[in-house]
């Protein structure tokens, strides 16, 4: 047999693996999955088995609090990364 | 998008090697922004201009932004030959200019792990095996079975040793069953390895993040996952993986599913830190 690109199950399949893995690149410059909070909420959630808890709104707050927060802070380095490439 | 905005961003999609290549490519990407390639020497950065980050609640629209990116890393790879791709939604702070600051510092890393991986692409196998033919003959050959067999036809058909015998033997039963599917795993894991550079077997119950529209149906009850399996091989031996695999599609309530080539997402190291040999399913 031959391999094929056209199966749907597959292309869902790989869809979970290009958000989990793929070069992981360090430097300060580089913002990655880890720095987005949705994203990186479902991936925890999922692997804690606390996928039903979110569905149902218990960490509703929570989520909301913690990508604010994360965005903010995000919003915050990329200003003043900015700032001192201008200076 | 969503309101944690960049002054100015390069979302990188992945690197290539390109020597002596016109460095014109490009496609859509993700949230239809249009693709550039930034040229460092022999490598090629594939990236857009942005200046927010790809975060959504919604699921379809995530679908649809990883679609985009495995479409240009998959362009990228047929055009250039395997590319090393990053993770989704990797974003580097700045312009073209930073950039090829950036890649220069990686420049060695970069050229090292495309080299190699030249010629080498991910491959995923799916085995799953119908329970009817992964209990056919298991009985025949177990003298456990064939005694709780016995004693039941013995007992009071709804007697509570009845019961519990039944119990036993749908224990046994799955004992066996789980044996005769790993060893035949095993054996496919074996085969494979021979011929693949690197075979990882893929934890089956766990997925990231649900993005199907699928639900459990009849069918999933009716069938056992013997294996999934992300291998790294080069192009040259993707014939030899299907003649194993059609060696195991043969056998009677056996489907196989075999995709690639893909991009080695799960075979990419890390790069700009010490522990370069980094590898996600370790």
């Amino acid at each position: 047999m031959r391999p094929t690109k056209r199966d749907d199950d597959a292309v869902v399949d790989l869809l979970d693996v290009i958000l989990r893995d793929g070069a992981v690149l360090e430097a300060d410059v580089i913002i990655t999955v880890a720095d987005i909070p949705l994203v990186g909420l479902k991936l925890r959630a999922a692997l804690a088995g606390m996928t039903t808890m979110t569905k149902y709104g218990i960490f509703e707050e929570w989520d909301w609090r913690y990508r604010h927060r994360a965005r903010a802070e995000i919003t915050e380095e990329s200003h003043s990364h900015s700032k001192n490439t201008n200076e | 998008m969503n309101d944690a905005t960049i002054k100015e961003g390069r979302y990188l999609y992945c690197a290539v090697s390109i020597p002596d290549r016109e460095s014109d490519f490009s496609v859509t990407g993700v949230d239809d922004e249009p693709t550039a390639l930034i040229a460092i020497d022999d490598v090629g950065l594939v990236v857009h201009e942005c200046n927010s980050l790809y975060d959504t609640d919604e699921v379809d629209l995530l679908r649809k932004w990883l679609l985009q990116h495995q479409q240009v890393v998959d362009a990228v790879g047929a055009c250039f030959g395997t590319p090393l791709p990053f993770r989704f939604d990797t974003i580097i702070r700045g312009n073209d200019d930073r950039v090829r600051e950036w890649a220069h510092e990686q420049a060695d890393g970069l050229s090292r792990h495309l080299d190699t991986l030249s010629g080498f692409w991910e491959y995923h196998v799916g085995v799953t095996v119908e329970e009817r033919e992964l209990e056919a003959g298991l009985e025949a050959r177990d003298e456990q079975l064939q005694e709780i067999t016995t004693r039941i036809d013995e007992s009071e058909t709804d007697g509570g040793t009845n019961f519990l015998l039944e119990k036993q033997y749908k224990q046994r039963l799955a004992v066996l069953k789980r044996r005769r599917r790993d060893e035949r795993a095993r054996t496919l894991c074996d085969r494979l390895a021979d011929i693949a550079h690197e075979v990882h077997d893929r934890d089956t119950g766990q997925r990231s993040i649900d993005l199907t529209d699928s639900k459990d149906d009849e069918d999933d009850r009716m069938t056992a996952q013997l294996a999934r399996l992300t291998l790294l091989a080069h192009e040259d031996r993707e014939e030899e993986i299907g003649d194993i695999l059609d060696d195991v599609a043969v056998k009677p309530g056996v489907t196989v599913r075999f995709t690639g080539p893909w991009p080695p997402y799960t075979f990419t190291p890390a790069i700009g830190d010490e522990q370069e040999c980094k590898n996600a399913t370790n």
